[in-house]
């Protein structure tokens, strides 16, 4: 090395104007980091394997496009999740285990709502010999999957019954909850991809289900569309209503006259849309459930805003008989209920008390206590139970609401998902199994696109990464901090109609609420390897996405590793 | 301004007044009250720098290093353990050239375990390049603050200055506050040939050579050895600005003495009691208080020293396997000296226990007893 004096210090101590690089520290390690990008648990728990982090992360950046299509890689539909998803993510959130989980949900929607002016292009990739695929059903598992097929460069068509594609999005859930705006933007988006949409056609009675042989695979996503009737006397009464048809006439913006007072049979989903939407149109409206409210299956927060809007809940009663009084009323006998042992989805049984009933008189009552799918159409072999079986033969794929496994629009947003990939690795005569659990997102069934996009560019199939858990994030560097609440429009003025009852977040909100997150096992760019590399032998490219480390002057000592709060960095022994 | 004060307070302004813009420590007793201060200070604004709260002595020193190589003043204070486990940086600090000043409360070094008066804990970096003076009570620990800068920043060494735990950290005295603008003239603003300059990046502390390294020390010794001359100088200087001064040595009625004491620290002011006393009884005794330790005022002790017949140096510290390191010292220096005198060395106060005038007295009489030289350490105790 050369040392250079320079004159004025030289007298004191000599300064190198050249480099120390010569010095090759990097021969003394015997480990070396690696960037190893990990699942989230939010990503973990997300049926449709949204690269939660990554989003956020571009959110944060103000980079709202690249948010938006980060999630457009695992789901075609984050206008409408960013409304009506469960999400399961902030549950599972490791920041929940610290302050409070990070507002992904309404993150989604701010994305989402941040971007309706930006036209996206999707390219499907360009396949020679691209199969045909016929999909039945146009909800969000048969869209999901006709999005997936037709990026994959597959020919598809879709078969849908109603006179228009959406399902349960469209037919189900109400505006205040999803404006049609939003639907219809969302759909246009998938349908912007050459995929053949032929709506108003019923399997089994404007085609035969033979007649989709000619397909090279088939994804059968119909859906749970029928009531499960309540078989109690007096249930066809003219002013007794079935939930599902009562939604799709508020949807369709069908005028409805509703009396005084309604009763709403259920605690599902259903119900909170029905009792909310009878409250939009006048009536006074009581739901009946016959467990407790710890035991229904809709959505939390929908209770809370339900029970917010002015709803009233009567729980532990279940219907036995329906009559109608000389003054044109109905009257409702209930027999009443407790908990008893757990059934076997580990929700405490509904018991009736001997003896013991009430009878509530109303003007109304709309039943949703569950929906059941119609399965008259498909060959016999194909369905047990009332559901389609999820493997029924090789060419044929299944899932959403019609196979055994949760009804919610995300989880049949990742059905669809994973039939797509099931029917592409099919197509292409691959290993589909052993490629769906390299994929997979953690173990609760969740599948990433891009990583199965990667293998099947280079045919190098990777392996499942590991989920973050909590002990995984160095909290020291993150200061406690409280959500940011969700607006809300003004109670009195949202009961009047059917405008949507969430603001979502502004800007401020939602960049607040992106730099919540812990980035757990996405590298965000924070800088903290690169400040506390005693070499300076790592450098950090955001714009590329460029991670380097300078292998001649890194000498292993695992700084970075321990300074990095999301489990990013890694050490690897050298052989 | 007077104010009572402790030592340890004392030492606070005095780094306060010298705009020192980086201070970083660490705390530990008896040092604390000096980073409390200081800390106070920061958090009402009165304070013009940055206390940086480091996790050890260690980084404490290394982040005045690297600091001082921007340019800029700065301070930190320790004692004891803290001072030991920085003595890897002391070297840096010295061999980097950075005027750093730092103030060392005198504490026993473990083991055993305590916190009372030993000037071990510096002594024990006396070949670590730093310049290094014993102050003897919370005034003239204000004073060479600011005198410890004024000299470090023409010679580019780092300066230590030592106060004895409890007797000087914690007493009260009076103390004169300089006015700022005093302060303001006394010492200019602090520049470095070998700051770091951001528009050419260069490294420090490179590889050099054997021939190289030797002449880098041989220089820092040139500049360690022009401190005696230039510290009696800004003492002079000093004195003209504050009307005070304390010279490299003091010299104490030496003119006649047969017995001359010699004390470095807080010892010398009950020195001063005992040989006012003595003088009174007849005897003829004189003492001489070290200031300055390194660079050792070899020149200056000899002048002070030549023609006495007895010296008793009084060490607050032990060298175990030799004996008093004032005492090593100052043998060094007079072994030229023709006709030098004999020298005891007596041990007192070690480990924090008191001097008293009456100790101080029976030194004296027990030195006027020998006519013998004896190399050995001789321990003094209360009986």
């Amino acid at each position: 090395m050369e040392i250079q004096c320079d004159s004025s210090s030289e007298f004191v101590i000599p300064i190198s104007y050249g480099s120390s690089e010569i010095t090759q520290t990097g021969k003394w390690g015997f480990q070396k980091p690696e960037t190893v990008f990990m699942t989230a648990p939010c990503q973990e728990a997300c049926p449709a394997g949204i690269n939660i982090p990554q989003f956020v992360y571009f959110a944060n950046e103000g980079l709202h496009g690249e948010a938006l299509l980060t999630i457009l890689k695992e789901s075609p539909f984050p206008g409408i999740c960013g409304r009506v998803c469960f999400h399961p993510c902030e549950l599972n959130c490791n920041r929940a285990q610290y302050d409070e989980s990070v507002s992904i949900h309404a993150l989604e929607r701010y994305v989402s709502d941040a971007t309706s002016n930006q036209m996206v292009e999707l390219l499907p990739l360009a396949v020679g010999n691209s199969n045909e695929v016929a999909i039945v059903g146009a909800g969000p598992a048969g869209l999901s999957c006709a999005y997936f097929l037709s990026l994959l460069g597959h020919r598809v068509t879709v078969f849908e019954a109603r006179k228009e594609p959406g399902g349960v999005m469209r037919w189900g859930i109400p505006g205040y909850r999803l404006p049609k705006s939003i639907l219809k933007r969302e759909i246009q988006r998938i349908l912007s991809l050459p995929i053949e949409m032929r709506s108003g056609i019923k399997i089994g009675k404007d085609m035969s289900f033979d007649e989709l042989s000619r397909f090279d695979a088939i994804f059968l996503s119909p859906g749970a569309g029928m009531n499960v009737p309540l078989s109690i006397r007096g249930e066809r009464l003219g002013q007794v209503w079935n939930g599902g048809e009562f939604l799709k006439r508020i949807n369709s913006r069908e005028k409805i006259k509703l009396g005084k007072e309604t009763v709403v049979i259920g605690g599902g989903n259903t119900a909170m849309d029905v009792a909310r939407s009878a409250l939009r149109l006048g009536s006074r409206v009581t739901v009946a459930y016959r467990r407790t409210r710890n035991e229904m299956p809709a959505i939390p927060d929908e209770i809370d805003e339900a029970e917010g809007e002015g709803i009233q809940f009567k729980f532990l009663i279940q219907p036995v008989k329906i009559s109608l009084l000389g003054n044109k009323k109905l009257a409702v006998k209930f027999q009443c209920m407790r908990l008893g042992d757990p059934d076997q989805s580990g929700r405490p049984r509904a018991v009736p008390i001997r003896g013991k009933f009430i009878t509530v008189k109303t003007d109304h009552i709309i039943t949703a206590a569950g929906e059941r799918v119609d399965v008259s159409w498909i060959p016999g072999e194909f369905s047990k139970d009332r559901l389609i079986k999820k493997n029924p033969s090789p060419k044929i794929f299944a899932g959403g609401d019609a196979v055994d496994q949760p009804r919610t629009i995300v989880t049949a947003i990742g059905a669809g998902k994973r039939a797509a990939i099931s029917i592409d690795s099919f197509l292409r005569g691959d290993d589909g199994k052993s490629i769906l659990s390299g994929i997979r997102l953690g173990n609760k069934g969740s599948l990433s696109m891009e990583a199965y996009l990667q293998g099947r560019e280079n045919g190098d199939w990777p392996e499942a990464k590991r989920v973050v858990p909590y002990e995984g994030i160095n909290t020291l560097f993150f200061e406690p901090s409280k959500r940011a609440r969700v607006r809300k429009r003004n109670r009195d003025r949202v009961l009047k109609g059917f405008s949507e009852v969430n603001l979502g977040y502004d800007a401020k909100e939602a960049k607040f609420s992106a730099s919540r997150c812990f980035s757990c096992g996405t590298c965000n760019y924070c800088y903290n390897c690169y400040y506390f590399c005693p070499e300076g032998a790592i450098s950090l490219d955001s714009a590329q996405g460029r991670r380097t480390v300078d292998f001649d002057h890194c000498k292993g000592c695992g700084t970075c590793a321990k300074a990095c709060p999301r489990s990013v960095v890694e050490m690897r022994e050298l052989p | 301004m007077k104010e009572f004060m402790t030592g340890n307070h004392a030492v606070a302004y005095a780094v306060r007044l010298c705009h020192t813009p980086l201070i970083a420590a660490y705390p530990i007793t008896p040092q604390t009250a000096i980073y409390e201060k200081l800390s106070e200070w920061e958090a009402s604004g009165e304070l013009k720098g940055i206390m940086m709260r480091t996790e050890s002595e260690h980084s404490a020193m290394a982040s005045c290093i690297a600091a001082s190589l921007t340019g800029v003043r700065t301070f930190t204070a320790t004692s004891s353990q803290g001072i030991a486990l920085m003595h890897e940086m002391l070297h840096f600090a010295a061999g980097c050239r950075t005027p750093v000043v730092m103030v060392n409360v005198n504490r026993l070094l473990a083991a055993p375990w305590g916190f009372w008066a030993d000037q071990l804990d510096s002594l024990s970096q006396r070949d670590t390049g730093w310049i290094q003076f014993y102050c003897e009570n919370g005034q003239e620990s204000l004073d060479t603050v600011i005198q410890a800068y004024k000299i470090a920043e023409q010679v580019y060494l780092p300066t230590m200055l030592s106060l004895e735990a409890f007797f000087v950290s914690h007493f009260m005295e009076v103390v004169d506050l300089p006015e700022q603008k005093q302060v303001d003239q006394f010492l200019p603003p602090m520049d470095l040939p070998h700051k770091f300059d951001i528009d050419k990046p260069g490294f420090l502390v490179p590889v050099v050579p054997s021939e190289l390294y030797q002449k880098y020390k041989h220089m820092a010794q040139v500049s360690m050895d022009s401190v005696k001359e230039i510290a009696v100088h800004v003492d002079h200087e000093f004195k003209e600005g504050f009307g005070r001064s304390y010279g490299i040595i003091e010299p104490i009625m030496l003119e006649d003495a047969e017995v001359v004491l010699v004390t470095a620290g807080s010892i010398t002011s009950t020195a001063r009691v005992a040989v006012k006393d003595l003088r009174e009884n007849g005897k003829k005794v004189g003492l001489l208080k070290l200031r300055l330790f390194r660079p050792f005022p070899v020149e200056a002790v000899q002048t002070a020293l030549r023609g006495k017949k007895k010296i008793a140096v009084i060490d607050r510290n032990i060298s175990l396997g030799s004996g008093g390191i004032f005492c090593q010292e100052l043998r060094a220096a007079l072994v030229h000296v023709p006709e030098h005198p004999l020298t005891y060395s007596y041990l007192a106060g070690i480990g924090g226990t008191d001097v008293t005038p009456e100790i101080i007295e029976k030194i004296v009489m027990d030195a006027m007893k020998r006519d013998e030289p004896f190399d050995k350490p001789i321990w003094v105790t209360e009986e």
